[in-house]
């Protein structure tokens, strides 16, 4: 694919041009070391920004903008990633083919507008100020009455309070009741001074008018980097599990597990990882679905999914109570099949096509392509085509190696009393 | 095949029908990596009361039959389903049955033509026994059950009980535990014969694909090739009265925040262009309760309603465009709904900008294969041919047109059900 990275100054201009799609999607990404006191805060702004700005001064009359430049898409995404926190603003609009002249200007224009003259106006700040605030606080209570949800979070916890991969994604209620007028626009200054930034572009455009286009309406004034690795590593493994459990009412018993992984070479990280997971836990050719849940009925759902980023391996499942033991212990043969090398060719060649049918599916998705450039400045990851190479030089011997080094350090179990009759 | 271009769209649908009676439409992209093949029946769960092929007694068969018989087809002689011959390719795999239609797909990026064969072949190799019908029942029975504790299933299903006196819609697709109870292979294999036929069936491809290649996998298909078709399908009908059943109905569920649904029953039986009609009843809407108007903002402020959204969709004869939202004061929302109908005004200006942004959702929805696909299938079911003009019938929209049908309709033909929380 096309790919073209310039250096701003303040900020990578990233610029896909291509003809597969007639849309054109913008992704505007601040990154910065995540610090969990700030984590209530930085989804606060994000949803303030897209809520009105100077300019347009309530919702309503943002999103009426929004549809005059022909439903221009904006919205915002805020997640941890390893060691840093990512807040992107996306813009999706369509190729000037099926608009009017001018409409790629006014729209990256309208994304401007909501990055930087935000409405910290006292007349109108109350209103939008109240209706994020019962936003946040849902997000931030909903964790607790999903107890999927729930059970993963407190599963982290047990891992490591201290780590960010224990912070809770939508922020902290004492947090919450910290933000004002005064704080959020000093963290808004803040965010946008301090933050690495990098702007991603895909889509059919001209290129030298999309460089002149973001240019005039991108004004960052950021030059401080973030020093520290996005990445997390573990200083040493788990020798036995931590078991936690706790009661709760209505709901079928969830059991959060998660795996500490041990240092691994980029090609271990990015290729053998990626179809050890698949084998294990991921799909339904997996051993877990095909054993656990087919084969044993002990699990409504059963599945295991990586935080590379972490080095962390969790899995997920939803069973009955009295299945506790048996599936814990299923799963560690399972883990322990894997060392062995108990796996067939041909699993090997499924797990292998279905990542290769998984990038087929990106090369339609505008998104998702820009997560591959993404992924190639974090991970050192190859793009799709490289990627499509290099994931079949993966051999079982490569995939046992990779099972020794992934360790269960905590079960967490959320038992419920919701017991199934039928299984 | 012929050939529909897509106005102002730069895509085109190529079409043909079989001999055997199978309307064939392939969507060719030219940027794509993926594909997506979808089979359709035009059997639902509506479709109950029908005559066998070749017999002249009236069948009245089990609610929930055509959902039971989706799932049968997963069931193939050979011990192999679908979904283990799709994966083995990285192909995903499934079905899905609505009121009006039954579907099988396979979407993915490898063997194209492998898949597409296997497609046709096991939806015309159909495999009941006693055996495998019984074993669904308990699988299905818990599928009904788990739709049981979904309040949002619970409020469109009594909803419709509203709305309708007779139309089949009243019952849901997966039917009761006690109607699929009577289900028999046998009347899975008249059922399955009867709509099943290539003439009763319409197969869509979009995506990455070679359009001769596709049409000549499908002729040469020897299930296809040999199921029994062209033979006409006669059902009996009943017939829908303009009134509705129960104006107002309200009952108490488990949940924190009340609900409403709030639905209106407009007949289009006569109306020459129901594709133009719907359209304008869109626009009404969308201007009067959509993202940008003034009465969602209004009801915000008043804290009336926290979620709210409004659909449309034909049912036999009528077109019902239903209301949900969560509200703390459910019953002064539905007064404000319908005050807002009565004395709504739409200018052109708000006419241009919705305007843009359908233009805008047609574009974004034909670089998406799967959305152009379900976008055509819509056409074809509600509007018997896919509509090829679309961006030009939007810009051609206006203001007079809007007016008369805004008059022409009966917005007090209506029902509204609340759910309450139940007290503990």
């Amino acid at each position: 694919m096309n790919y073209k990275k310039l250096d701003m100054g303040s900020y990578q201009l990233h610029l896909i041009p291509t003809d597969r799609f007639k849309t054109i999607l913008t992704r505007v990404c601040l990154r910065d070391k995540i610090v969990k006191e700030e984590i209530t805060l930085r989804n606060f702004l994000a949803n303030f920004l897209t809520y009105s700005t100077a300019t347009h001064k309530t919702k309503r009359e943002l999103v009426l903008k929004a549809q005059d430049l022909y439903a221009a898409n904006i919205y915002t995404k805020v997640y941890r990633a390893g060691n840093h926190n990512m807040m992107s603003f996306y813009l999706s609009i369509l190729s000037e083919k099926y608009t009017e002249k001018g409409m790629i200007d006014q729209s990256v224009g309208l994304l401007s507008d909501i990055m930087f003259h935000p409405n910290f106006e006292e007349e109108t700040f109350e209103e939008a100020f109240k209706f994020l605030y019962n936003a946040t606080e849902t997000a931030i209570q909903g964790v607790k009455e999903d107890p999927t949800l729930y059970s993963t979070v407190r599963m982290l916890e047990c891992l490591d309070q201290d780590m960010p991969y224990s912070f809770h994604e939508h922020g902290y209620m004492e947090d919450l009741e910290k933000i004002n007028r005064t704080t959020l626009m000093d963290y808004y200054h803040n965010v946008f001074n301090h933050s690495l930034v990098d702007i991603y572009v895909i889509g059919n455009f001209d290129e030298q008018e999309m460089i002149e286009t973001i240019k005039k309406h991108m004004h960052f004034d950021t030059f401080k980097r973030p020093k520290e690795s996005q990445i997390i590593y573990h200083e040493k493994l788990p020798k036995r599990p931590k078991v936690e459990k706790e009661r709760t009412e209505g709901s079928q018993s969830k059991l959060s597990i998660g795996c500490k992984i041990d240092r691994l070479d980029e090609f271990e990280r990015n290729y053998v990882l990626t179809i050890y997971n698949f084998l294990l836990g991921s799909g339904s050719e997996s051993k877990f679905f095909r054993v656990i849940r087919e084969k044993h009925s002990l699990a409504y759902y059963i599945y295991s999914s990586l935080n590379k980023l972490d080095h962390l391996l969790l899995i997920r499942a939803g069973i009955s109570k009295k299945n506790y033991n048996s599936t814990i212990k299923l799963i560690k043969k399972l883990m322990k099949e894997m060392e062995d090398g108990e796996f067939t060719d041909e699993e090997l060649e499924i797990a292998k096509n279905n990542y290769i049918t998984f990038l087929k599916e990106i090369e339609d998705n505008e998104s998702a392509i820009i997560e591959t450039f993404l992924a190639r400045d974090l991970l050192n990851l190859g793009d799709i085509e490289e990627r499509k190479k290099e994931v079949t030089k993966v051999t079982k011997g490569d995939i046992m190696v990779i099972a020794k080094k992934v360790k269960i350090d905590t079960i967490f179990l959320l038992e419920g009393d919701v017991e199934n009759e039928g299984d | 095949m012929k050939e529909i271009k897509l106005v102002g769209l730069d895509q085109s649908v190529y079409h043909e029908k079989l001999e055997n009676g199978l309307e064939v439409y392939l969507i060719p992209y030219q940027n794509k990596t993926n594909y997506s093949m979808h089979y359709i029946t035009k059997f639902g769960s509506i479709n109950t009361r029908f005559y066998p092929i070749g017999e002249n007694e009236l069948l009245k068969v089990p609610d929930g039959i055509a959902h039971f018989l989706e799932h049968k087809m997963f069931e193939q002689e050979d011990g192999i389903d679908p979904f283990t011959f799709a994966s083995k390719s990285g192909t995903n795999s499934n079905a899905s049955t609505s009121y009006k239609i039954t579907r099988y797909y396979f979407e993915g990026s490898n063997s194209f033509k492998e898949n597409l064969d296997y497609l046709l072949t096991y939806i015309h190799s159909p495999y009941f026994t006693e055996e495998n019908v019984e074993k669904e029942k308990g699988i299905i029975a818990e599928e009904i059950m788990q739709y049981d504790d979904e309040i949002d299933w619970i409020l469109d299903e009594e909803l419709r009980k509203s709305l309708f006196q007779k139309d089949p819609t009243r019952i849901d697709i997966a039917g009761t535990v006690e109607s699929i109870n009577e289900i028999t292979e046998e009347l899975l294999y008249k059922t399955y014969h009867t709509y099943y036929q290539p003439s009763n069936m319409i197969l869509l491809i979009s995506g990455s694909f070679d359009k001769e290649e596709a049409l000549e996998t499908i002729k040469e298909n020897q299930a296809l090739n040999e199921a029994t078709t062209n033979q006409e399908i006669k059902e009996k009908k009943r017939k829908e009265p303009v009134e509705v059943a129960r104006k107002e109905y309200s009952f108490e569920f488990p949940i924190i925040n009340s609900k409403v649904a709030y639905g209106i029953k407009i007949p289009v039986k006569g109306i020459k262009d129901k594709f133009c009609f719907n359209l304008y009843v869109g626009m009404i809407l969308n201007v009067l309760f959509g993202l940008s108007s003034k009465f969602r903002e209004r009801m915000k402020r008043e804290k009336l309603m926290t979620s709210f959204y409004n659909e449309r969709d034909f049912v036999g004869d009528y077109l019902v465009v239903s209301f949900y939202a969560d509200s703390p004061n459910a019953k002064k929302l539905v007064e404000e709904i319908k005050k807002e109908i009565k004395t709504g005004k739409i200018t052109e200006e708000e006419i241009e900008r919705l305007k843009k942004v359908w233009i805008s959702s047609e574009v974004v929805m034909i670089d998406n294969i799967s959305l152009t696909l379900d976008n055509l299938l819509d056409d074809i079911v509600n509007y018997g041919k896919i509509i090829e003009n679309k961006i030009e019938l939007y810009k051609s929209m206006n203001k007079k047109e809007l007016d008369e049908v805004y008059q022409s309709i009966d917005f007090e033909n209506a029902s509204v059900v609340y759910v309450e929380p139940k007290k503990v």
